[in-house]
């Protein structure tokens, strides 16, 4: 297989990694770089486990050419937590049990902090808008909005 | 973990590049957004040797709205389109179909073009490799019969995009530029009523922009989509309408509609209510003519009858509350 | 400082509303699931199934997958020859299909490679010889007559028919003032947790030792399948259960890909990482099967139940996992959350050429409560009494034996309708909701854990282990799987209230076989109160070992010792002692203490001596009501829910949190069973079996749940808790369909709810309307 040598950032660390053509930016974080915290759900797009953030916008991971994100910023969920402190996004998925199972909640909290940077007081109808790509099978989405809105209320995913 | 085929990919600087490396290698594939073509290699639905990747092709992502009309780059992504305020004031239903694609996470880097282009889907096609196997494959790809209708010598699978809709009721245009030079034609006029083939683009041909016209005075649009959540899914049946009313008469009306067939049409013989009030008698017939010219197969989960009846219900609401919106 | 100098008051950890002890990973990054845990170089596996739904195999040749360079292993059918089942009645399914494939998906071999696309040459490569059977889709066809037999000695397909009468039925409907039949048809769905399945097998060669982690609920019974199949001494055997992302139920059994990836690893001699994708996920299956319903209900006047009759056909796919028990869990749960005097139930288990059944959240209970629940709403409607009235005039008073021998403790189905009537503003607003709109209710109930349990070995029910030392922390020791419910949590909070001490003092560790007890495993709601109960009994033993130390050090009698956690003192002095001097006194001499705290359900609770009648049996029921309001389009068939108020009684809430969690999952997954989810077969090939057409709700139309606690404390739960994660997932799709029928009129006796079968059932109303009315006028004129 064609491989490249990329260049990007990942979590604020510059990187070279060689990575074929058609080599996942998924696999290339979760197998080269053993970033397992991006998930992955679905065979392909349905379900927004491996949502991470490039270039400061919610991409799914899954669906990316890792070849394509030369000289991006990739942010995954491990970048969050500043000194191994949670971020507030992350404190109030915690504190209000915005996870059950954990496995959607990389991808639901990236797309959350994707959100609240653009936006940082939004409404319920557009945080149900921000996370509509992201599926969970355990909380009926209801701890989820009022993690989102707890996060806002502390000042945002920052 | 490899879960795609090995391919290689280019990346061309320039238009003329990128179209010379797609007409170089008969089955590359361009990329641009991904969203809709990874997912199906992940499914073994093709093994193109080579994707030309359209992002760095200067100028692919511009756009401009003016009020002598928008020219919309290909590459322009759909989450940029729906957050336009721009767009979302001349072009409401362009807008709205934007806005309603898939998830965020996909809407972030999918196109214009892409979702201009996105192939035609089935239950019988939009399945693993092990899955098409075991069913024989399908006439789409690899197989001969169209299990949708097994006696008939066409498929079926049903264009389910949502853009076009828009676009094609507010007058769009698109640019094309291939080997042989640019042409603009009509947008209706890029499909095909067939699922095997539903794009009227010459090998080695890209979609490069859109342009739409300015909209007729007082003209409105919006567009609606049927669907059985609130995201995500494509549409089992789409409406398009741009309406004009002058005086409480239809001064201009245009209707398209996606998901029912192959392709995205334009409803035919709207002209013929023009100088008509938009009241029941009017809405009975849009209706109807809905009804008559969509042929919604059994290509999804959902019954085609549904997405026939829904169909028509979607374009009478619209034109009855744009009609509401302009008195 | 002196930590104690801080005079910590005595820790309160039972009622208080706790985020996960697991919490923080899961909001980092940092948990690790199987799929996270794969060594570099690992081996990748990966299964060849089955093209057609029933087939002769005539041949499996792997001979030039095994020529393949970089393939590591092959095993086919020929590998494995002892059928495993969660049931050990009932074990017909074989890891790899051996002699005869049964459904379209079913593995036929695996394959080690150095990489995935050497491993999907390899399959590519391995050459079938199937010789095709007459298929059967749906129970009617595989039951009728001369229909091919999918296991020898089922004739008909009847893995279990169950016939069981108690009490007068001819009587009670005779005695009835409204008797009313009515039959149901549910789609099957499937569980559909977020991680797919994964394991990853290693094989030490040298030792002749397996040690595979996986994403169970039942590490246990993965354990004694591996031995069973691989034939291996249960001690060479060491199965982890890591982060696991959601279950559900569906894994609750051992399931064919966990045996194979330890064939693979044996075969290969090292380490095999085995990730299905989502649409082998799906095609593992397990979940709740297709159902006809048919039910009759006799009410008096006053909406007390007379009698009840129920036939329930349920197809159940190729292999017996859990059939028969789900098959008499619809009927047994036909009881125990209304008095109901007499009842005949008709149990039909069929196998079919689909993927197998298994449980699924609120197991076996599901689509007869709705079918119950409707025509309760229909029957009370007829005799002009409220929704509400019809349940209250049925409710069971703790404590009540039902006619199939469940024992009742504790009931607050009472509170929980008061609650739901009111926060719905049912009395006011109903209907008085514009066309279209409608509130329906409902209510449902489940087992906190089967009181007798599938293996019966002897054994406690749940062992906890708590390990004291000399930092002063304690290890809680527990094999019940945290599969995101909270359970560790729980527990913990179990520990720590009879220790007065603070959660900081506590670590659990869980699901590693060989340091922590064994635990049937995380299903039927059994973890907070069985383990919850065992967690308390350690609890006190290590208590009682601290005070009898504190007492040493005091120089007093145990009975003088106040313990208040953090420190203690002799009753009504000011005599003091801080906690590490306690645990220093108790480590003199003795060392590194370990307890342990086991519990078993009581005798009485564990149910009759008739056949089939441990299923059901519970030491404790959980009750739920729902009031649901929807909007329908009459147009379009689109249904949309507006708000949910759901109340569960769960005996008492050791963690508000977490029940508050559960109950609103329950509730949004009975939703997804009751709109939009369904699996779907074309000749047998599951064309539903990936996340865009296997319709789970998004958060866009997902209704704000409004949820009431309510806490109806039971005999034997720990600190009087019940289940929480099951019971009110049932009511939901009763109170939608009823909410439906206020809304427009329209019963619906199909499941989901899907806009196109909306849509065609409310024209077929419509077209038969029509035809009454043109009937009314022709026969008018003709007077």
């Amino acid at each position: 297989m064609a491989k490249r040598v990329l260049s990007f950032v990942v979590n604020g660390r510059l990187r070279e990694e060689a990575v074929g053509d058609s080599t996942l930016l998924l696999d290339l974080l979760r197998e080269q770089l053993g970033l397992t915290g991006t998930k992955r759900g679905c065979d392909g797009g349905e379900c927004g486990a491996c949502t991470v953030i490039v270039d400061g916008r919610p991409q799914l991971s899954c669906l990316t050419l890792a070849a394509r994100c030369d000289g991006a910023h990739v942010e995954t969920v491990e970048a969050l937590a500043a000194g191994g402190r949670m971020s507030a996004l992350q404190a109030a998925f915690h504190e209000k049990l915005g996870t059950q199972c954990g496995f959607c909640t990389p991808g639901m909290i990236m797309a959350a902090e994707a959100l609240l940077r653009g936006n940082p007081a939004p409404d319920e109808a557009t945080i149900r808008e921000a996370l509509g790509g992201n599926l969970c099978r355990c909380t009926g989405y209801v701890k989820i909005i009022e993690a989102v809105q707890a996060a806002a209320a502390a000042g945002g995913g920052r | 973990m490899e879960r795609l085929p090995a391919f290689e990919l280019k990346r061309p600087t320039s238009l003329a590049q990128a179209i010379e490396w797609l007409a170089a290698t008969p089955e590359a594939r361009a990329i641009a957004g991904g969203t809709d073509l990874v997912p199906n290699l992940r499914d073994g639905i093709g093994a193109p040797p080579v994707l030309v990747d359209l992002s760095r092709v200067p100028g692919f992502d511009a756009y401009e709205i003016r009020t002598a009309g928008a020219r919309i780059g290909a590459g322009v992504t759909l989450a940029r389109l729906a957050s336009d305020a721009g767009v979302a004031a001349a072009l409401p239903a362009v807008s709205a179909a934007a806005a309603s694609i898939a998830g965020p996470g996909h809407r972030s880097v999918a196109t214009v073009g892409g979702n201009l282009c996105v192939d035609t889907r089935c239950v019988y096609y939009n399945q693993s490799e092990w899955w098409r196997k075991s069913n024989g494959y399908c006439l789409k790809h690899l197989g001969d019969t169209c299990h949708v209708a097994p006696t008939g010598t066409r498929c079926h699978a049903a264009y389910q995009g949502d853009l076009a809709p828009a676009l094609i009721a507010c007058g769009a245009s698109v640019e094309l530029a291939g080997p042989r030079g640019t042409r603009t034609i009509a947008l209706e006029d890029l499909y095909r009523d067939d699922g095997l083939a539903h794009l009227a683009l010459e090998p080695g041909e890209l979609v490069v922009a859109v342009a739409v016209p300015a909209q007729p005075r007082g003209a409105m649009s919006a567009y609606r989509k049927a669907r059985a959540r609130g995201a995500i899914d494509f549409p089992l049946a789409g409406v398009a309408v741009r309406l004009a009313v002058d005086d409480g008469r239809i001064a201009a009306i245009d209707v398209a509609l996606t998901g029912t067939n192959s392709r995205p049409f334009r409803l035919a013989g709207t002209a013929a209510w023009v100088g008509r009030a938009v009241d029941d008698g009017l809405l009975a017939e849009l209706g109807k003519a809905v009804q008559k010219q969509v042929s919604p197969m059994r290509t999804t989960v959902t019954q085609s009858n549904w997405r026939r009846q829904v169909a028509s219900v979607e374009a009478q609401r619209l034109v009855r509350d744009l009609a509401k919106v302009a008195s | 400082m002196n930590p104690e100098a801080k005079r910590l008051p005595p820790a309160k950890s039972v009622g208080v509303r706790q985020p996960l002890v697991d919490g923080v990973e899961k909001v980092t990054g940092a948990a690790r699931y199987t799929a996270d845990l794969a060594p570099r170089g690992a081996l990748v596996g990966a299964i060849l199934r089955s093209p057609v739904a029933h087939a002769r195999i005539r041949g499996v040749d792997t001979s030039r997958a095994r020529a393949m360079p970089g393939v590591r292993a092959v095993v086919t059918g020929e590998d494995c020859a002892i059928p495993y089942g969660v049931i050990p009645i009932a074990q017909n399914e074989f890891p790899l299909a051996r002699d005869r494939v049964r459904y379209c998906g079913e593995p036929l071999a695996a394959v080690a490679a150095d990489d995935a696309a050497t491993a999907q040459a390899a399959l590519a490569a391995i050459e079938l010889d199937l010789e095709p059977l007459p298929a059967y889709f749906d129970a009617k066809s595989a039951r009728a007559e001369g229909a091919v037999q999918l296991h020898e000695g089922k004739p008909g397909n009847l893995e279990r028919a169950v016939e069981q009468t108690f009490g007068d039925v001819d009587g009670g409907f005779a005695k009835a003032d409204l008797v009313r039949e009515h039959a149901f048809h549910y789609a099957e769905v499937n569980h559909a947790m977020m991680e797919p399945n994964a394991a990853v097998a290693h094989w030490d060669a040298e030792r002749g030792r397996l040690t595979l982690h996986s994403v169970t609920q039942v590490p246990y019974y993965v354990h004694l399948a591996l031995a069973r199949c691989l034939q291996l001494d249960e001690s060479a055997i060491r199965v982890v259960k890591p982060f696991v992302g959601g279950g559900f139920g569906h894994r609750t059994e051992t399931l064919n890909f966990e045996v194979i990836a330890g064939l693979l690893a044996r075969a290969a001699g090292g380490t095999v990482r085995l990730e299905l994708s989502r649409e082998e996920t799906f095609l593992t299956h397990r979940g709740r099967p297709e159902t006809d319903v048919r039910m009759k209900i006799g009410l008096t006047k006053t909406g007390a139940i007379t009698a009840i009759e129920a036939e329930v056909v349920q197809r159940g796919g190729a292999y017996a996992g859990y059939g028969l028990v789900t098959i008499l869990y619809a009927g047994a749960l036909l009881h125990a959350i209304y008095r109901v005097p007499a009842s005949r139930y008709h149990g039909f288990r069929v196998y079919s050429n689909t993927p197998p059944n298994g449980a699924m959240r609120g197991h076996g209970s599901v689509d007869v409560r709705h079918a119950f629940e409707t025509m309760l709403d229909t029957m009370a409607g007829e005799l002009g009494l409220d929704p509400f009235a019809v349940r209250r005039a049925n409710l069971i008073d703790a404590p009540h034996r039902t006619i199939n021998d469940l024992q009742v403790n504790s009931c607050g189905l009472g509170e929980c309708l008061d609650i739901v009537e009111r926060r719905s503003g049912w009395r006011e607003r109903r209907g008085k909701l514009p066309r279209g709109r409608g509130l329906g209710m409902a209510c449902s109930h489940y087992v906190s854990g089967s009181a007798k349990p599938v293996h019966w070995t002897g054994e406690p029910h749940a062992v906890i282990n708590l390990k004291l030392d000399f930092d002063g922390g304690i290890t809680v020791l527990t094999g019940a799987s945290d599969i995101g419910q909270g359970s560790s949590t729980l527990i913990s909070q179990a520990v720590a209230e009879v220790l007065r001490l603070p959660m900081s003092r506590l670590t659990v560790f869980a699901n590693d076989s060989v340091v922590t007890p064994k635990d049937n495993g995380s299903y039927s709601s059994r973890v907070s109160f069985m383990v919850g109960n065992a967690a308390i009994r350690a609890a006190d033993e290590m208590k009682r070992v601290l005070v009898a130390a504190a007492a040493r050090r005091l120089e007093v009698s145990p009975d003088d010792v106040e313990w208040n956690g953090e420190h203690c003192r002799v009753a009504g002095t000011d005599r003091e002692l801080g906690y590490r001097d306690v645990v220093t006194e108790a480590l003199r001499d003795a060392g590194t203490i370990t307890v342990k705290g086991t519990w078993s359900t009581p005798p009485e609770t564990q149910g009759g001596s008739f056949r089939g009648a441990a299923v059901g049996t519970s030491a404790g029921f959980s009750y739920a009501a729902e009031v649901v309001e929807v909007e329908v389009d009459e147009d379009t068939g689109m249904v949309r829910v507006v708000q949910v108020w759901v109340a569960h009684d769960c005996g008492r809430a050791i963690n508000p949190l977490a029940v508050e969690g559960q109950v609103q999952g329950s509730v949004w997954m009975g939703m997804g069973q009751a709109l939009c989810e369904e699996t779907q077969y074309l000749d047998g090939l599951h064309v539903r079996a990936n996340l865009l057409d296997y319709r789970m709700p998004t958060i866009v139309e997902s209704p704000p749940i409004d949820t009431s606690i309510v806490e109806a404390p039971d005999p034997n739960g720990p600190f009087g808790a019940k289940e929480a994660g099951e019971g009110s997932l049932s009511a939901f799709l009763p109170a939608l369909t009823n909410a439906i029928a206020d809304a427009i009129g329209l019963r619906l006796d199909e499941l989901p709810a899907s806009p196109d079968r909306v849509l065609e059932a409310i024209v077929a109303r419509r077209r038969a309307e029509r035809v009454r009315r043109t009937a009314k006028a022709a026969a008018q004129e003709a007077d």
